[in-house]
């Protein structure tokens, strides 16, 4: 009988706390992969999947920034793989979730960040004629994040980012590139998420950039 | 017995355990057309449950959830779809077919005889707006950049678009949806007037090669439409320099960013150069003149945008030749001439409906002066002169039905009032042209859209009123291939200077036929065209050199041909370049024509080349251009005794020209520069051949003279300057 009600009772625990950890336990799987070197289709995948999560919760804005970042993600390895040409399209569905996270939660960094990077996406499809609009936006998206929380290190990401790709004749350097990685590495030591479920992405990036040198 | 009522117990809760967490499989497929879609996200609503569809459109997901559920399938490109499903203890199997959501973004668009300039990325685009600037021989002209493109004939000799067979008068240019009259700048018979608007004016254009909307007419061959710049992105002051002229200007911008306004004045005069250089042509006053513009524009409080530009230039310049008649030792012709124009648009949307409003004036003076040089004694001026007015006025209302539909429709006026002394004789000319159109964009789906247009004008002064229907179509074969016909009947007023009797005349008229292929792949475009342009009712004229009489619309011609455009900017790296080859084949008998000839502005074969190559390190844009025209017929044809008889025809040699230009840009990559500069080094038709435009011929026929450019090889440097914007960043991306 005490085995029964040992068993009854660990059954029931293991239930009631998994319905409990769900989100986290669905979230945090998943949230794992984001930074990983997927193909297109699997962050395809993985934004649908932070999308439904998204759409179960209704109140969460984590799932439809992450919803959000698989899609940029997904533009990202187009882009390396030149396909230019698809990046409205990927930016516009990055777009959709990140407007459902703004709504539920006003003048966040986070999706400020997310916006400048969508910008970027946009602008890639036609730099020539597209710099004055989607550059400036994309700047102004990172000026705002920058205003909201400064000490961020994904604003260092990118701007160490933009430092790294532009050709030194046009004011841009890889020493100061490098330089903002660290910058980012030393303000992850300090940074503090509030919650697991919150972006955290950025270091193994600039830890890449800083040993290899790309 | 205890043992088994416990056993039972247990069994009952694995057995409730077991069914709430058993795992059901569903699964599934989801196509279009019979074709399995990928990346659908399928979602049991409310749950984390769901997956994305792979390559031939299979899903399959576990779910431990029961009972009553709705399945959704979504993508971007599809409308999305619920199912109900009831799970129970069994696998499900559940296949959906989508339906295609219609988007402006998708929709095929019609491009049968367009080529667009712009800086939105569709199909329909196949140059930017940078292009026209980059393109060696254009001088920074628009009308000159359009010569590299299919369709465009490359006439020398007089300003205008010469479309497919058709004469530069057979073209007419809009911008911002109003009629520009007198879009070139006033000049000397023999040498063509130059584009009067500046090309940073304008942020995009449509150039049409024919079978183009309702919403414009009185152009037998084609359109160009202009559409100006928005609000500039910041306030700075611009100077250029250069040996043929000095400008300068500022463009202020408001703090809240919703107004502008801004003003120019430039000089030019072309004497040093004609130091310089070797000229064809004598002028005993070379050309000079000033000018300025004024721009005003700003967005209403209720999201209405309004802009004005005028302008104002006068120039002056004489030209001397070798006479062709041997009792005088030279001709001579001098210009002097003004001219505003003043362009008002306004644009609002109210609800579903788009009001897009615009006007235009002009006032135009061309004075001309011929006289006859004998042992250094001129003769009597003979005047020529022209005071024109034009007022334009159009309105047009939209509105969007369903997705990707529209109807259009507006009204135009436009009134010319003219007023020409030549000699003794002297006239005003009076026609007010009232026209009113409608035109509906049907899409039926995202591969296939018509548009039908329908369009009436009326003359006042020929007294007649015609009806012109338009149709086009476009479908898309593949992602890459889409296909556009075009159709149409076009009108046109018969031209003015012709109308120096009382004879009964009617509109000339055209019908366009355009067939057109075409393939946009990343990176590179190939399209080609087929038309048939079959002309009736032209005017057909008497008369000697200086005055031709219309006398009736007998006249008739035709043009067809084929051209083949292609760009590519991704196989050669760094080098972007296009090719273009059009075929013409064209008769007329029109103006003085005797008979069916072929016209004196077309020619049989055109090609070109255009590329451009930016040096990052060098900072420098190095571009070149090359045109290829089989040579023109010529004719001099004059009245006798009521009939017009071709006295002397032949045909002229092949034109050939390369250009080059680059572009340098000292400031690139300088961040903390306030001081933005570009220095323009030009050299046009580098080669030195000796092209010749046509023969001038002496009274009684028996001499003649070349029209030749006024210069053959022509050297431009200037250096221009902006200070208080950092169009630093701008130019990075412009050539990365």
């Amino acid at each position: 009988m005490k085995k029964l009600i040992f068993t009854s009772a660990v059954l029931l625990i293991t239930t009631l706390g998994f319905s409990q950890s769900k989100y986290e336990t669905a979230m945090k799987e998943k949230i794992d992969k984001v930074e990983q070197h997927l193909s297109a289709d699997d962050f395809q995948k993985l934004s649908n999947d932070f999308t439904r999560i998204g759409d179960a919760e209704k109140t969460q804005w984590q799932p439809y920034y992450f919803a959000s970042f698989a899609q940029i993600q997904k533009g990202r390895i187009l882009m390396q793989q030149n396909q230019t040409a698809e990046l409205d399209a990927v930016a516009a569905e990055a777009q959709k979730p990140l407007d459902k996270a703004m709504e539920l939660s006003k003048d966040n960094a986070e999706l400020y960040i997310l916006k400048k990077m969508i910008h970027g996406l946009k602008m890639m499809v036609d730099p020539m004629n597209r710099y004055m609009t989607e550059g400036t936006a994309a700047q102004e998206a990172l000026a705002k994040a920058e205003k909201l929380d400064a000490e961020n290190p994904r604003i260092s990401i990118l701007k160490a980012e933009d430092l790294y790709y532009t050709p030194a004749q046009f004011g841009g350097s890889k020493e100061k590139g490098l330089e903002l990685f660290k910058k980012a590495l030393e303000q992850f030591k300090i940074y503090e998420t509030k919650s697991p479920m919150n972006p955290n992405w950025g270091k193994a990036e600039a830890e890449y950039f800083i040993a290899n040198k790309p | 017995m205890k043992t088994s009522f416990l056993k039972s117990i247990q069994f009952f809760f694995f057995f409730c355990f077991s069914l709430f967490y058993s795992q059901i499989i569903i699964s599934g497929k989801v196509e279009f057309r019979n074709k399995g879609i990928k990346d659908v996200n399928v979602t049991l609503k409310n749950t984390y449950d769901g997956a994305t569809t792979d390559e031939k459109g299979n899903f399959s997901f576990e779910t431990s959830e029961k009972g009553e559920h709705i399945l959704v399938f979504s993508h971007p490109k599809y409308v999305e779809v619920e199912e109900k499903i009831s799970i129970t203890n069994q696998n499900i199997e559940k296949n959906t077919i989508l339906k295609e959501s219609i988007s402006e973004i998708d929709a095929v668009v019609i491009t049968a005889g367009a080529i667009e300039a712009s800086d939105k990325k569709r199909a329909t685009a196949l140059l930017t707006p940078i292009d026209i600037y980059t393109t060696a021989g254009a001088d920074g002209q628009i009308s000159a950049a359009l010569n590299y493109l299919p369709g465009v004939q490359k006439v020398g000799e007089s300003e205008g678009l010469f479309i497919r067979g058709g004469s530069g008068t057979e073209s007419k240019i809009f911008m911002d949806g109003s009629l520009v009259n007198n879009y070139f700048s006033n000049s000397v018979p023999g040498i063509a007037g130059r584009d009067r608007f500046n090309t940073s004016l304008f942020k995009g254009n449509i150039f049409s090669s024919g079978g183009y909307s309702a919403l414009y007419g009185q152009a037998l061959s084609g359109i160009l439409i202009l559409e100006s710049v928005d609000l500039p992105e910041t306030s700075s002051y611009d100077f250029g320099i250069s040996p043929l002229f000095l400008s300068g200007g500022f463009q202020q911008l408001s703090k809240n960013k919703n107004a502008s306004f801004g003003a120019t004045a430039n000089y030019f005069n072309l004497g040093l150069a004609q130091e310089i250089f070797n000229y064809n042509t004598d002028f005993t006053k070379a050309p000079r003149g000033f000018g300025g513009d004024f721009n005003v524009r700003f967005k209403t409080k209720k999201g209405g945008f309004i802009k004005y530009y005028g302008s104002f230039d006068d120039n002056k310049m004489a030209v001397k030749n070798e006479s062709l008649e041997p009792e005088f030792d030279f001709s001579k012709v001098r210009l002097k001439a003004t001219n505003t124009n003043h362009n008002l648009s306004f644009k609002q949307k109210f609800g579903n409906y788009l009001l897009n409003m615009g006007s235009s004036y002009s006032y135009n003076i061309s004075d001309l002066g011929f006289s006859t040089i004998e042992n250094e004694v001129e003769s009597p001026v003979n005047q020529m002169k022209n005071v024109d007015h034009y007022i334009n006025f159009k309105t047009v209302i939209e509105r969007k039905i369903m997705k990707i539909s529209s109807i259009r429709a507006g009204f135009e006026l436009n009134n010319a009032n003219e007023k020409r002394n030549f000699g003794g004789f002297s006239k005003n000319y009076k026609d007010l042209i009232s026209s009113v159109f409608a035109e509906t964009d049907l899409g039926l789906n995202n591969r296939f859209s018509t548009k039908i247009g329908l369009r009436a004008e009326n003359s006042s002064y020929l007294e007649k009123t015609n009806i012109a229907h338009r149709f086009a179509l476009a479908y898309r074969i593949s992602p890459q291939w889409t296909t556009s016909l075009a159709y149409g009947i076009f009108y046109q007023n018969p031209e003015s200077k012709y109308l120096n009797s009382s004879a009964p005349l009617t509109f000339q008229k055209s019908e366009h036929y355009i067939f057109q292929l075409q393939r946009n792949s990343d990176g590179r475009s190939l399209r080609m065209e087929a038309f048939y342009k079959n002309y009736d009712q032209l005017v057909k004229t008497s008369g000697n050199q200086y005055i031709q009489i219309a006398e009736n619309n007998s006249g008739n011609g035709y043009g067809k041909g084929l051209e083949i455009f292609w760009r590519d900017q991704k196989s050669l790296k760094t080098i972007d370049y296009w090719l273009t080859y059009s075929y013409l084949d064209s008769k007329r008998k029109s103006l003085n024509y005797p008979i069916s000839l072929q016209p004196n502005f077309a020619s049989e074969h055109t090609f070109s080349a255009v590329a451009k190559k930016f040096v990052l390190k060098w900072k420098t844009g190095f571009n070149l251009s090359y045109t290829y025209a089989k040579g023109r017929p010529y004719y001099d044809i004059v009245s006798q005794n009521g009939q017009n008889i071709i006295r002397n025809e032949g045909r002229l040699k092949d034109y050939n020209a390369l250009n080059f230009s680059l572009n340098y840009l000292p400031n690139l990559g300088k961040k903390d520069s306030k001081t933005f500069t570009v220095l323009v080094l030009s050299v046009s038709n580098v080669l030195g051949s000796k092209n010749i435009f046509g023969y001038n011929f002496s009274n009684d026929g028996l001499r003649r003279s070349a029209i030749v450019p006024p210069v053959n090889t022509f050297v431009f440097l200037g250096a221009f300057f902006s200070i208080g914007v950092d169009k630093t960043n701008d130019a990075i991306n412009n050539n990365l």
